[in-house]
């Protein structure tokens, strides 16, 4: 049986999701990157091996999200896409009739405005990470709630508390400022959900057309409260899929599915295999000081064997003796 | 004198051109740094915060011709509705705050034009006729326009070519042959020759590469060190870019043929005119003429690159997204803040989601 997998690496989980040929998901794992990219996506390797049998050929494998050169160097990706349109891609699959994305992860959020199954505008927050995961996380750690717990509270709120959201560190201090006023922890728990609605709806969404259906996916989807926040500013229901944390992934998977089958793309895949698991893989990061741009360059290793570099100004480090 | 000036895309090699038929002893060209991280540094940190890009990077190549030991210091100056027309003050108020005891002159671009170019480089060669004077310019100005002759066929080749970075590191070789070239019969034939070069790069001949205009404020477009090599990235993605704004152009038109009546911006404006008609200051308004144009001959989207905080261009960007040409347009912000892997990102979404709706425009389905 052939499967693909799709690898989304992003800055505060990376996720895996391996598809049969009929599409469908036959394994997955949702793992925390911990600023350790390359351990997680070994890792991520090793689960997914344990979850499927012997038989299942990967024949294609694509990353995806902020990692995703590095994790194609890793695995050996067939494609590397960004993840705006994976996510756009597996959500069209999933629900034909979508219309508009709402995708808030770790540490950005974007909006994917859909038009006939296609992909017309999207916008993505580049100035301020307020509503994001990490964010959230932040806050419940601050408020000493569990971050699976912080949707039952802010269900639970009758009177929210008006928050500042138009910055995370005006909101975070105006949060205190709540709690010494004595606001009960729903409350403010919700009126943070609402705020950080306001703030992405003024931002990533700002002069969006948004049109039902409305799908909500990322990790911050599994948040009821962030959902009570969304379905309270518009009058259609926003619907998470299952799977909305995986969502990259899958649309990775489907399309080095589409692009290894479909297109009759006969060159076997480039996957390492599962092996890769075992390698030491050694990143490291220097200052070119070739010029005074000072570029920081990050490489990639095994073997003592330069893989890959990328983040300098100019194609000085780009090219890498071919093994 | 020892006269300095910011850089501005290749602005420079006009201005050499100038100087190795007018210099004298006593009075030298002093070429800043190409622009750096470190134009880039001291630009920020002696600006103001909410001064745009264009201020940050212009003072920063002042401060090092300053360095270099320039004494006069050449700026544009302009009554557009944009900060444009405080950048000479503000920043010559600045490099006297530093202790640089260098002297500005500015260069009207909204009135004088020709007249003050021609005005400025009498004052500052003293004795030089006019006939020397105009007759450098002119060669001056065959230098910028073969380079952007030159360049305008790099854009064609970067998104077909075999080997990535080739036709790049021909234009690279273009620009120096060109600076050095002392004969303007040299600079005609050296564009010749490199035009070929580029054509005979071995390319994708089955490749319909994505065409891509872009638009927006002057600076951030022309300057690739503001715009983070945006054109060399979307060559890269195997999109075909073309720009119509180049420097080349607008001394031709704003200095020569607007006069005859052939005003090109005045086409711009025209075609702009349903969804904005009159100036809004900057470049605003030729943006939003510029996407409609783009729109009606077929281009697959369009990039708006505007400074961050640039209000003309925030009017112009809000503009156009309303506007009924159909075409997807991304807009980029340029600034100190901005990350290169951000700006990728969104590219290479934006290069799938035009590929896709041009595939779906031809076989009527996605993919």
């Amino acid at each position: 049986m052939k499967g693909y997998l799709g690898v989304d690496v992003g800055s505060v989980t990376t996720k895996l999701a391996l598809l049969d040929e009929h599409e469908q998901l036959i394994a997955s794992i949702y793992l925390r990157t911990r600023g350790n990219p390359v351990d997680m996506v070994k890792q991520g390797l090793r689960e997914i091996q344990k979850q499927i049998s012997p038989e299942v050929e990967v024949s294609g494998v694509a990353t995806t999200g902020s990692g995703r050169y590095l994790a194609g160097v890793l695995v050996g990706a067939d494609l590397v896409k960004n993840e705006i349109t994976t996510h756009a891609v597996a959500a069209t699959q999933h629900i034909p009739d979508v219309r508009t994305i709402f995708e808030i992860g770790g540490q950005d959020s974007k909006i994917i405005i859909i038009h006939d199954g296609i992909v017309v505008d999207f916008g993505m927050n580049s100035v301020c990470a307020a509503g994001t995961g990490s964010f959230l996380e932040h806050q419940a750690e601050r408020l000493n709630v569990k971050i699976e717990d912080f949707g039952g509270h802010a269900l639970r709120s009758e009177n929210p508390a008006r928050i500042a959201g138009r910055c995370t560190v005006f909101a975070e201090s105006d949060m205190i400022h709540k709690q010494q006023l004595g606001y009960p922890l729903d409350d403010i728990i919700y009126g943070l959900c609402q705020s950080l609605i306001r703030n992405y709806l003024n931002n990533v969404a700002l002069g969006k057309e948004i049109q039902p259906r409305l799908v909500f996916q990322g990790g911050v989807a599994f948040n009821k409260g962030i959902i009570r926040a969304f379905n309270e500013v518009f009058d259609s229901e926003v619907y998470v899929p299952p799977h909305n944390e995986l969502m990259g992934a899958i649309g990775a998977a489907i399309l080095v599915h589409e692009e290894m089958e479909i297109k009759q793309n006969h060159h076997k895949s480039k996957f390492k295999g599962f092996g890769v698991s075992d390698i030491e893989f050694k990143t490291s990061s220097f200052i070119c000081k070739a010029c005074p741009n000072l570029c920081e360059v990050s490489q990639i290793a095994a073997d003592g064997k330069v893989l890959a570099r990328w983040g300098g100004r100019c194609d000085m480090w780009e090219r890498v003796p071919e093994s | 004198m020892r006269i300095g000036f910011p850089h501005f895309g290749n602005v420079y090699i006009a201005l050499k051109a100038v100087a190795r038929r007018l210099e004298s002893p006593g009075d030298v060209l002093i070429t800043p740094p190409p622009m750096t991280q470190h134009t880039l540094d001291l630009g920020v940190k002696y600006s103001p915060a909410e001064a745009c890009l264009p201020y940050k990077l212009t003072l920063g190549s002042l401060i090092e011709a300053c360095e270099l030991g320039a004494d006069v210091l050449i700026q544009a100056r302009g009554t557009g509705i944009c900060r444009l027309g405080y950048y000479a003050k503000g920043q010559e108020q600045m490099l006297r705050d530093l202790n640089y005891a260098a002297h500005f002159l500015t260069v009207d671009i909204s009135h004088h034009k020709f007249i003050g170019i021609m005005r400025l480089m009498r004052d500052v060669t003293h004795n030089r006729t006019w006939h020397e004077i105009i007759s450098s310019f002119f060669f001056a100005i065959g230098k910028l326009s073969a380079l952007d002759r030159i360049e305008k066929v790099v854009h064609k080749i970067r998104a077909v070519e075999l080997e990535k970075g080739t036709a790049s590191r021909i234009y690279r070789k273009a620009i120096t042959s060109i600076d050095e070239a002392t004969k303007s019969k040299e600079v005609k034939e050296l564009t010749k020759e490199y035009i070929e070069k580029l054509n005979r790069v071995p390319k994708d001949i089955t490749a319909e590469p994505l065409k891509v205009g872009i638009v927006g404020e002057i600076y951030v477009v022309i300057e690739p060190f503001a715009n983070m090599d945006i054109e060399i990235e979307l060559g890269k993605l195997g999109i075909e870019v073309e720009r119509t704004l180049t420097i080349s152009r607008w001394v031709k038109y704003s200095l020569f043929l607007n006069y005859l009546g052939l005003d090109e911006w005045r086409k711009v404006h025209k075609l702009a005119h349903a969804y904005l008609d009159h100036d809004i200051g900057g470049d605003g308004w030729e943006s939003v003429g510029e996407k409609v144009l783009y729109a009606r001959n077929g281009f697959d989207g369009i990039i708006h690159l505007a400074p961050f905080t640039c209000m003309p261009e925030i009017v112009a960007e809000n503009i156009m997204p309303s506007t009924k040409e159909d075409i997807p347009v991304l807009a980029v912000t340029c600034d100190e803040q901005q990350s290169k892997q951000g700006m990728l990102t969104r590219l290479e979404a934006f290069t799938d989601l035009i590929g896709f709706r041009r595939r779906r425009g031809e076989h009527g389905r996605r993919v």
